[in-house]
This record gives C-alpha cells, sequence and structure tokens, in this order.
C-alpha cells in the first residue's frame, strides 16, 4: 500500500514536470537563439575537421548555410525563424550521399550540442526531428 | 612547391573535365557538364570498415553471441558497417551466478547493415551444489535478416526495425559428470536444437529509449545446455522476450530485459531471466556491458538447491 501511494505521487510529480516542459518549446529547451546560434557555429568547425564529410562542403557558402541550418533548426523546434532554403530533396539530390555521412553530421551536432552544454535528452529530442530527414537526404 | 601542388592540380583538373563530360554523356546527352571543381564523395567499398552508425545503435553480442543486449537479441544488426560496409563485433563474456559459472567468446559480422552471421561457443562449470566440477559446452551459430523498418530513422513512424533470425545450436556434450554424458539422460528429446526469433526494435529519440520485443520459438533448455525438448513437455513455446534502455549520454545507456523460457525437463524448473544492465561505449572499437543476471531456477530438483541462480555478467566487446 505504501509502495503505492509513492508510485502515485512519483506518477503525480511526473505528469506535472511533463505537463510544464510542454508548454516550452524545445527551442527554448536548447537555450534559445544563443545557445542554438553557438551550436551551430560549433557544429561548421567540428564539420569541417570531420575527414568523413568535410569534402562535402569545399565549395559551400559556409556563411550562408550556417544561417540556413540555424532557421531551419530554430523553426523545425518552435522557435521564431522561418527556413527560406530548398528542400532537403532539392538540395541533396546530387550529392550521393551516404548513410554513414548522414551519420557523420549527426554525430558532429551531438558533439557541438555538448560543447555548449545542451542536455544530451534535449539533444536527442531535435535528433528526433532531424532523423526522418534521412529518405530524402541519403539516396 | 607551391607550384608543384598548383601544377599537379590542374593537371587533375584537366583529367576530371575530360572524363566527366565523357560520363555525364553516357548517361544523357542533354546534361552539361558540371564544372571541373565539382566535389566527389570518396568511392564506396562494401569492402571496406566505414563504421558508419552512431554508437550505441550497433547491438553488442549478447549471451548467445546474436547482436542485441544481454539476454535478448535486437533487430539491429551487429557492428558498425552502415548499409553499404561491413562491421564486425567479438565478445568475451563473464557471467558468475551462485552455483554456475558460463564463459561465451565468439564473434559476429554484419553485412551491408542487412544480413548478421555469428557463432559463439558456451562453457559452462558448476561451481557449487552436488554437481561441482561438471561442465558443459555448447556451439551456437546464429543467422539473422533485417526484414524492414529502421530502428532509428523512422522516428516519425510507429514501424519498429524488425528481423527474423535462427540460432542454431549444437550440443559439447557433459564432463566430469561420471556416466552423465548428454542432456538425453536428463530428460531431453534432443542435445542439438535450433531457436528461431523475430524481434522488433525501436528508438525513441525523444524519450532517449529503446525499446526491443522479441519471440522466441525455442524448445532449448537453460539456453540449450541442456539440451531440447523433454520428458515433461516436448513441445515448442514462444517465449517472450524484452529490453528497455535509456541512453543517459551518446555513450552511456542503462536498462533492463525480461526474457521466458520454456520449463522442459522434469529435474529442472525452469524459470524465466532477467537482468539489469549499464552498457558503456566509449568508441566504435570497445563496449562493455556489465549487468546483474538472475536466470531462476537452475537444476532445482536435481541438485536440491532451490535459490534463483543470480550474480554478475560482464562482458567486454572488440569490433568496427
Amino acid at each position: 500500500m505504501k509502495t503505492f501511494k509513492h508510485v502515485l505521487v512519483l506518477a503525480t510529480l511526473l505528469c506535472a514536470a511533463s505537463g510544464a516542459q510542454a508548454e516550452e518549446t524545445l527551442f527554448a529547451q536548447i537555450g534559445g537563439a544563443a545557445k542554438l546560434h553557438a551550436t551551430i557555429d560549433k557544429l561548421v568547425e567540428v564539420m569541417l575537421a570531420d575527414d568523413r564529410i568535410n569534402f562535402a562542403f569545399a565549395e559551400t557558402d559556409l556563411a550562408k548555410f550556417n544561417g540556413l541550418l540555424y532557421d531551419q533548426i530554430c523553426e523545425l523546434t518552435g522557435g521564431p525563424c522561418k527556413y527560406t532554403g530548398r528542400t532537403m530533396f532539392e538540395s541533396h539530390k546530387k550529392l550521393n550521399s551516404t548513410n554513414a555521412q548522414f551519420n557523420a553530421l549527426a554525430e558532429d551536432l551531438y558533439i557541438a550540442f555538448d560543447a555548449v552544454g545542451v542536455p544530451y535528452r534535449v539533444q536527442n529530442k531535435v535528433m528526433a526531428l532531424l532523423a526522418p530527414m534521412q529518405p530524402d537526404i541519403v539516396k | 612547391m607551391r607550384t608543384k601542388i598548383l601544377a599537379t592540380t590542374s593537371v587533375v583538373a584537366a583529367l576530371v573535365s575530360l572524363v566527366l563530360p565523357l560520363a555525364a554523356n553516357a548517361q544523357d546527352p542533354a546534361t552539361p557538364a558540371p564544372p571541373a571543381s565539382t566535389v566527389v564523395s570518396p568511392p564506396r567499398n562494401l569492402f571496406k570498415p566505414d563504421g558508419g552508425k552512431l554508437l550505441l545503435t550497433a547491438g553488442f553480442s549478447d549471451v548467445e553471441g546474436v547482436g542485441g543486449g544481454g539476454l535478448v537479441p535486437w533487430a539491429l544488426i551487429t557492428g558498425y558497417g552502415s548499409n553499404q560496409s561491413f562491421g564486425v563485433n567479438g565478445h568475451i563474456t563473464d557471467i558468475r551466478l551462485k552455483d554456475f559459472d558460463l564463459q561465451t567468446y565468439g564473434v559476429g559480422i554484419g553485412i551491408a547493415d542487412r544480413v548478421e552471421l555469428s557463432a559463439t561457443r558456451h562453457k559452462l562449470d558448476v561451481t557449487g551444489t552436488a554437481l561441482k566440477g561438471v561442465g558443459i559446452e555448447q556451439d551456437i551459430f546464429g543467422v539473422k535478416v533485417k526484414l524492414a523498418g529502421d530502428a532509428i530513422y523512422g522516428q516519425d513512424s510507429w514501424l519498429p526495425q524488425l528481423a527474423l533470425g535462427a540460432e542454431f545450436k549444437r550440443h559439447g556434450g557433459i564432463e566430469d559428470a561420471g556416466p552423465l554424458v548428454s542432456p538425453k539422460q536428463l530428460g531431453a528429446t534432443d542435445d542439438d536444437g535450433v531457436d528461431i526469433y523475430l524481434s522488433g526494435t525501436k528508438v525513441f529519440l525523444s524519450q532517449s529509449l529503446l525499446v526491443n520485443v522479441t519471440l522466441r520459438h525455442t524448445k532449448a533448455n537453460q539456453l540449450g545446455l541442456l539440451g531440447f525438448g523433454g520428458d515433461e513437455d516436448d513441445s515448442a513455446s514462444l517465449n517472450f522476450e524484452t529490453t528497455v534502455g535509456y541512453m543517459i549520454t551518446r555513450k552511456l545507456a542503462v536498462g533492463g530485459e525480461y526474457r521466458d523460457k520454456p520449463d522442459s525437463l522434469g529435474v529442472d524448473d525452469e524459470g524465466a531471466a532477467w537482468d539489469l544492465f549499464a552498457v558503456w561505449a566509449p568508441n566504435r572499437h570497445v563496449s562493455v556491458v556489465a549487468a546483474y543476471l538472475n536466470m531462476g531456477n537452475v537444476l532445482g530438483p536435481a541438485t536440491t538447491v532451490d535459490h534463483d541462480q543470480d550474480g554478475t555478467y560482464l562482458s567486454v566487446q572488440f569490433g568496427f
């Protein structure tokens, strides 16, 4: 009986916690514009040092790429932005991207999030929004 | 030096500009040739390991050497190779229960993230009870094929990654037990047998959870170490197995597993097994699985020892 009471209290707390979180956008959980900008800046740095994928960005306008990626993740996570770039399918159709490259960029994003101190469970929520893009990006 | 690099670059560029229009024309005469400086990805090679999966998403070698957790096989293909490469995962596992030690070692290979082949040896030593000193060996050959879905990419779908697998188990006999040399003498119908399983695995990224459910068609007594089928029940059963894991970081997860087992032998009140595990994958070459493991009652009536056989599970795994 006592255990049951504990479970009930725990469940109530969990519901309250998740209810409170539901009001906060993922964008806010990341830490808003400053944290996301810092993340994307770090990602570009990590990605350019990553031999698995950096060749693909040899001719990329990095400032533009940085801005577009920021807008895209900002919009996806409920932030006040509008992505104006091409669709993922359009922008990747000539790249012959592989799963290994897709995952390499995902790993670099995890590393960038870690570097700016975004909690892992929040990182995964962002990844959950990006992962379904795989069929449009990978041939 | 600089001139040399420039010269080399221009030679390469000239060659590329010669070849590329040809290739483009071969496919579609109307397509204009891309500029000579277009970035080309490195050539792909199925025989070159690419480490193309994210950490913790490759499937570890389970107790039977199959890509999974500790007790339960997952639908993930072992090794870190992507769909355009291959991966390998070898393991050494040491299980210490109250009256039984089980050492296992083996290797699994994942081909094109589609097919998994594995070979594992079991070596059981009885360390307590009246049967102390007895040894049992078993070999397990595994085949697994991924059928559908993707555990990670399919975040917008409820379909898990599904895989169908088989474990071919060959008994190596009972040693140092006097006249007792085969599980058949304990009531088993066969020394050797085959388990067939269907696994569904899904990573719920938003919750940082991995959930796996496996259905296993089997007659194996204590994983096959006590043979197949028995005097109490000789029909194959469809057993439920599950893993739930929570990813704490990109490299560390904890969780629990449950596995139903048949109960076919009169001398063995076989029960379900379960574990609580932690797995750490610091990189794509090493992972460590540590667990508290409870195998339930093992040979209770025969040994007159009635406690659960529980203890530690430690597995060190190497691969790419």
